[in-house]
């Protein structure tokens, strides 16, 4: 069986927008040996390259959406992705990428979930979390540690540990 | 004046959040159509004081769509700056990686990004004007092979560059690291299945959109033509090339206006700053601002594949000279001023890509070991230049004699398009807006416009939401009160 794969997206030169990176490396310290953790600078099609034959994926993302105060932590998985899409100027989201590998036939997550913190968009180029998501970001690393938890076969992490979902995805309230 | 305002709204994604305004009068006919996109701030105060080595790799982490293009005028610039000159292995090398890069860029435009225009078609609904609706109209196998040569295309950049991402070949007079020739055969068989895909590329843009006469009276409709000057780089013959060589100007009329070293730039392009944007609007300097205009009066000029084809005399290498020529031909000769001929173009280039690969990947000299010229100069100035996927990219570093970095500044391709691009926007919403009537086709055909120039919003890297809303908010220009809103 693929290695569960806790995926952060960012760039961590333009503040809040590295959160998932922030959280990947606070995750990092007390990882459960059977499960890895990257990080990546890009999105669209180079998340076919990262979750080809993976299993179990989290993403740790950072968004704007517009309708959340900044610092709120989202959590999604497959059935919340709308599917056709509107393309983008420059490249393939998260549903276009999951539309293209199950029409192509690529062996894709089967449990895919998303945690995601509202960001204001970032104007300037920097490093370092704005307080408000630095205030949220152990919040955000305490949800995607239950969710890794409950992957643990053994279920071993601890007392919140559920079996892994045996095909697609579960609610948030399951975890 | 009773002026209401329509507000698309369509990138709410980090990667780019632009934004349409579109005032209308009383009789609801566009005033004027605003686009804009907010700029992303602070570069110059966060190289302050870095060492210029740095640079290649930091500005490569700006962007997650455009790592392998600020990597190569970062280095570029980082030769000028020490004043060295690469070994000609190095040279290809570098050459060799970069177009790889253009190819699987330009093809990952043509199938995902731009093909939902083109290939599945502007009017068809909105559900299938997406990456499924391409697949469902090339074929399943054609997705599998799309996927399966960028795979490879990124693995060739990866053997050489270290990553695709944060690449790490650059450096001030040369690169880091040889071709093994034991590799070559590899890359070789590589080079032949890429010169086919690439072929194979052109005649589906062929069959799909040139056999299709709606789409050719699309793209030469005057609603999306633009009579601006042209800029491009061209080697010693004046032909496209992507990695090096001088600056051509050509005028609307085609003839050449200027050709210049990057070291120039700042003789020909200024920036110009409107009080309704932040963005910077670059124009000819020796020509002038004259507003959002057309003609040889103005200094308004593209960049980007349908620029480098016309500000050049033809294709670098032969089967895309082909494609060139008949690209000029269908479309009425040189210069072609239609934004939509853009798609088109980055096909043509895409040949050129695929066939230059070839040529390096059979050059003897490729497997040198000589690949680095050491600096010994004092470093004061370095300009470097490339032909990113969407148009001319500047990186300009000034240090101190220790080699950190006293001033930077960076002109992307957008930056160099934005005139133009807020002129397709605006001669777009009028050519289609009227009496107020604002449908969901028209404003495919509206973004359309500046969808062609591929445009670089911001540099985030993110893969939701994922989708793009198109908020549209008819708003009362006196009071800002919204007496409208249209979703999708």
């Amino acid at each position: 069986m693929s290695r569960p794969l806790v995926l952060a997206l960012g760039n961590d030169l333009l503040g809040d927008d590295g959160v998932g990176l922030a959280a990947a490396r606070l995750l990092r310290e007390d990882l459960p040996p059977h499960v890895d953790v990257e990080e990546t600078p890009t999105g669209g099609l180079d998340l076919l390259d990262w979750m080809e034959g993976r299993e179990r994926v989290l993403l740790l993302d950072a968004v704007v959406s517009g309708r959340h105060p900044p610092g709120t932590v989202l959590e999604l998985t497959r059935g919340d992705f709308k599917t056709g899409s509107l393309p983008s100027p420059h490249y393939a989201g998260l549903p276009d990428v999951l539309a293209l590998a199950e029409r192509l036939g690529i062996p894709f997550p089967r449990d895919l979930r998303v945690l995601a913190m509202e960001v204001e968009p970032p104007r300037e180029l920097g490093t370092g979390l704005s307080p408000v998501v630095r205030a949220a970001l152990p919040g955000f690393v305490d949800r995607a540690r239950r969710l890794i938890r409950a992957w643990d076969p053994a279920g071993a992490g601890g007392p919140r540990a559920a079996p892994p979902a045996p095909r697609g995805t579960r609610s948030p309230g399951e975890t | 004046m009773n002026q209401r305002r329509v507000t698309i709204d369509p990138i709410t994604r980090l990667e780019g959040h632009g934004k349409i305004d579109i005032f209308l009068d009383e009789q609801g006919e566009v005033e004027r159509a605003y686009f804009q996109v907010p700029e992303l701030r602070g570069f110059e105060v966060f190289s302050l004081g870095r060492p210029a080595e740095d640079m290649p790799q930091i500005t490569s982490r700006i962007c997650g769509v455009c790592p392998t293009a600020h990597h190569m005028a970062s280095a570029k610039a980082l030769d000028d700056l020490y004043q060295v000159e690469p070994p000609p292995a190095a040279k290809k090398l570098r050459e060799l990686v970069y177009n790889t890069f253009m190819l699987e860029d330009h093809a990952l435009h043509v199938y995902i990004l731009g093909g939902p225009d083109f290939i599945v078609g502007p009017d068809a609904p909105p559900a299938l004007r997406n990456v499924v609706g391409v697949i469902q109209k090339v074929g399943l196998d054609v997705g599998k092979k799309v996927i399966s040569m960028r795979w490879r295309l990124r693995e060739l950049i990866t053997y050489l560059g270290g990553k695709v991402i944060h690449p790490v070949m650059g450096l001030p007079g040369g690169v880091a690291k040889a071709m093994d020739p034991a590799e070559l055969p590899k890359f070789k068989q590589l080079a032949e299945d890429g010169l086919e895909f690439a072929r194979f590329t052109l005649n589906v843009f062929k069959d799909i959109v040139l056999k299709n006469p709606a789409y050719v009276k699309l793209i030469t409709s005057d609603t999306f033509t633009h009579k601006t000057y042209y800029m491009g780089l061209v080697d010693a013959n004046n032909r496209v090339n992507f990695y090096d060589g001088q600056l051509r100007v050509v005028r609307p009329d085609g003839t050449e206006y200027a050709k210049f070293p990057a070291r120039k730039y700042l003789d020909y392009v200024a920036e110009h700053v409107e009080p309704w944007s932040t963005i910077k609007f670059c124009f000819l300097k020796p020509v002038g601002w004259k507003g959002f205009v057309e003609g040889s009066e103005s200094g308004v000029y593209a960049v980007a594949p349908l620029a480098r084809l016309n500000a050049a005399d033809g294709m670098a290498t032969p089967e895309a000279q082909k494609a060139c020529e008949e690209f000029f031909k269908t479309l009425g000769g040189r210069p072609v001023h239609h934004t939509l001929a853009t798609h088109w173009a980055r096909v043509v280039e895409i040949l050129q890509a695929a066939e230059r690969i070839r040529e390096l990947v059979n050059d003897p000299e490729i497997t040198s070991k000589e690949i680095r010229t050491i600096p010994t100069a004092v470093p004061k100035v370095g300009i470097g230049v490339v032909e990113a996927p969407r148009g001319t990219l500047f990186h300009h570093y000034e240090t101190d004699e220790r080699g950190l970095i006293t001033k930077a500044n960076l002109i992307v391709a957008t930056q160099n398009n934005s005139a133009r691009i807020a002129m397709s926007v605006d001669k777009a919403a009028k050519g289609l807006i009227h009496r107020g009537e604002v449908r969901e086709g028209l404003l495919n055909m509206i973004e359309m416009a500046f969808r062609a120039y591929d445009p670089c919003h911001g540099c985030g890297t993110h893969a939701l939401p994922g989708e793009m809303p198109l908020v549209v908010a008819l708003r009362d220009s006196a009071t800002g009160r919204v007496l409208r809103e249209i979703r999708r």
